[in-house]
């Protein structure tokens, strides 16, 4: 036992030794500030390189050292195009193994700013426990406030066990109950002079001149209502939502990652169309991101054959009324919800509003006009005042007037 | 009688799909006579490709109603904003260009709104590459990065214009105008 606990303690003893002496090493060799490189790193580097092995853009920086030596770091660092230019077998492999993106140049970088973050990059790779633990820890807390706390498991658990011991004692009542009545009552004959003294009471009812009048009168109102409402469909489209050549979500582009309709939609505060995106708007991001879905090679055969994409048009206003983007959003200062509806949760894109003409007039006559700041109104609204003590709205300013859309 | 109860079951029972625009009423009064490049339902026969739209006759460039005086008294300049600084001369866009919008309150709350429409999902609201959509792009650049900050306002116009790097032109999106103005606006990010 005794040399056991011996060789045991020697061993951890020279194995802290071996530890401790290869990470004085380590420093040694790199003598770089790894808390300044982290800094430099996380600001300017981040966005393309992963200081482990994934590659981001560029390649991972893991190893790095071991296989580039530090001037030609500095000098690539420094100068990457011109390093490519110079005709570096290495630089320019891995300029067409990284799809030809090339690095941003840092000319104000020298050694220090590259040992110190190759310091950082080193630290990193040598502790990736330390990285980890912040990540989990903050995860942990997180998880347990999301969750229900344990008294109030307990108290569910409680309230269902009681709720399940009234329903037993209910059952037990009702079918003690059940037994008694049918024990008392007589044959079957009862049940059938009910029938038939309730066949008796419909018959006479049915026959009577009042109620078939009543209910003739009832059924042809029915169907003029129905006819109506019928009508008043006619010619509205709202709840249309069209399958698309290209399943794109608005959910998704709008509403999980936020990106704003005027991106796409560019018209919007231009001109009379909101403008359906051409295709190299679609490439900004997709000649990047998810190239190879089927929806999105759909784009790219588009922009092969030089054809744009041929979407369906769902908010169809009749061309006798002329309506238009720019003067709404502009002036107006409309949202887009107020008319399109919540487009940013639609994963099809459906009319919501009716765009009859009495929606449109319906908010012309509701909307103030905005007259702060606005020289154009002053007198306008002074004039306004002396006749009502309303607010000047869309109607008074001529919204109502037939010749403002209809020409 | 019969008639009516008909037109009723038919109105009632056709409630129709989300495919179907359903029934209109005289659809000549609601199609567009004019050529309407967005709504079209028959084929053009003028246009060889059957379609509305045209494309521009080639060499032509388009002359946007757009404003060409900035600033005001001894300090106002003309500019046409017509640049022809081909995509990989970024250079001379550093050397050439001059921002002629006055770089005020104005020109920034502007050009804070149109870095929110054009930018922020990828750039991320202070310009630190952390946009939503950034997370899958990859690659986008922190504003205060060292390379970064001395870049001048014809460097940027530019890559808003051609894109540089993985970033894609975004020139048919905006007016010059309107890239001068976010133009502010990225430097203003850039030393907050």
């Amino acid at each position: 036992m005794k040399s056991l606990n011996f060789l045991k303690s020697s061993f951890i003893i020279r194995f802290t030794l071996c530890v401790g002496l290869l990470y004085a090493g380590q420093l040694a060799a790199q003598d770089g500030d790894a808390a300044n490189g982290e800094t430099l790193f996380k600001n300017n580097c981040a966005s393309c390189h992963n200081p482990g092995d994934q590659v981001v853009v560029g390649p991972g920086l893991k190893g790095i050292q071991q296989r580039r030596d530090l001037a030609w770091l500095v000098k690539w660092v420094k100068n990457p195009n011109g390093v490519i230019a110079s005709g570096d077998q290495y630089a320019v492999d891995l300029y067409n193994k990284y799809g030809k993106a090339q690095m941003t140049a840092f000319p104000s970088y020298g050694e220090k700013e590259v040992k110190d973050i190759l310091a950082y990059v080193e630290k990193y790779n040598t502790a990736p426990a330390v990285v980890a633990v912040p990540g989990g820890g903050a995860a942990q807390p997180a998880g347990t406030t999301s969750g229900p706390s344990d008294l109030f498991t307990y108290l569910l658990v409680a309230l269902l066990i009681v709720m399940l011991l009234v329903l037993g004692v209910l059952m037990t009542i009702v079918s003690v109950l059940s037994k008694a009545v049918t024990g008392t009552e007589g044959t079957q004959a009862t049940g059938e002079t009910f029938m038939e003294r309730l066949r008796g009471g419909l018959t006479t009812f049915a026959q009577n001149k009042a109620v078939r009048t009543a209910s003739v009168w009832f059924f042809i109102l029915m169907a003029t209502k129905a006819t109506l409402d019928g009508m008043y469909g006619i010619g509205i489209q709202q709840g249309y939502a069209p399958k698309q050549p290209i399943s794109f979500s608005h959910k998704l582009h709008a509403g999980q990652y936020k990106i704003d309709c005027n991106y796409c939609h560019t018209g919007v505060n231009r001109g009379k169309s909101a403008h359906i995106p051409s295709a190299n708007i679609c490439m900004n991001c997709h000649g990047v991101i998810k190239k190879e879905s089927p929806e999105i090679q759909k784009i790219y055969a588009a922009v092969e054959a030089n054809k744009p994409v041929e979407w369906v048009r769902v908010h169809n206003l009749p061309d006798l009324a002329y309506f238009n983007h720019a003067q709404h959003v502009n002036v107006g200062g409309v949202q887009c919800v107020q008319c399109h509806g919540e487009i940013e949760k639609m994963e099809v894109v459906q009319q919501r509003s009716s765009l009859t003409m009495g929606w449109c007039i319906d908010c012309h006559r509701k909307t103030e006009v905005n007259t702060k700041g606005n020289d154009y109104y002053t007198k306008l609204v002074s004039l306004h005042k002396t006749t009502t003590k309303e607010s000047l709205k869309v109607a008074d300013i001529g919204g109502l007037e037939c010749s403002k859309c209809h020409y | 009688m019969s008639a009516l109860c008909f037109v009723a079951a038919s109105m009632s029972s056709c409630k129709r799909g989300h495919d179907s625009t359903s029934w209109e009423f005289a659809p000549n009064m609601y199609l567009p006579v004019g050529y309407e490049p967005y709504s079209q339902v028959s084929k053009n026969n003028i246009n060889a490709d059957g379609k509305n739209m045209r494309e521009p006759v080639p060499g032509t460039v388009s002359r946007r109603n757009y404003q060409t005086t900035f600033g005001a008294g001894d300090s106002a300049v003309v500019d046409l904003m017509l640049y022809n600084v081909p995509k990989d001369s970024i250079e001379i866009a550093e050397r050439v260009l001059v921002n002629p919008v006055p770089n005020n309150e104005k020109a920034l709350v502007e050009g804070k709104a149109l870095y929110g429409q054009y930018c922020q999902h990828c750039h991320g609201e202070g310009g630190e590459g952390n946009g939503l959509v950034a997370e899958q792009y990859k690659g986008v650049p922190n504003y205060k990065a060292d390379a970064y900050l001395n870049m001048n306002d014809g460097h940027i116009f530019h890559v808003i214009t051609h894109g540089k790097g993985r970033m894609w032109p975004h020139g048919s999106q905006m007016t010059p105008e309107e890239r001068w103005k976010i133009v502010h606006y990225v430097h203003k990010l850039q030393k907050s």
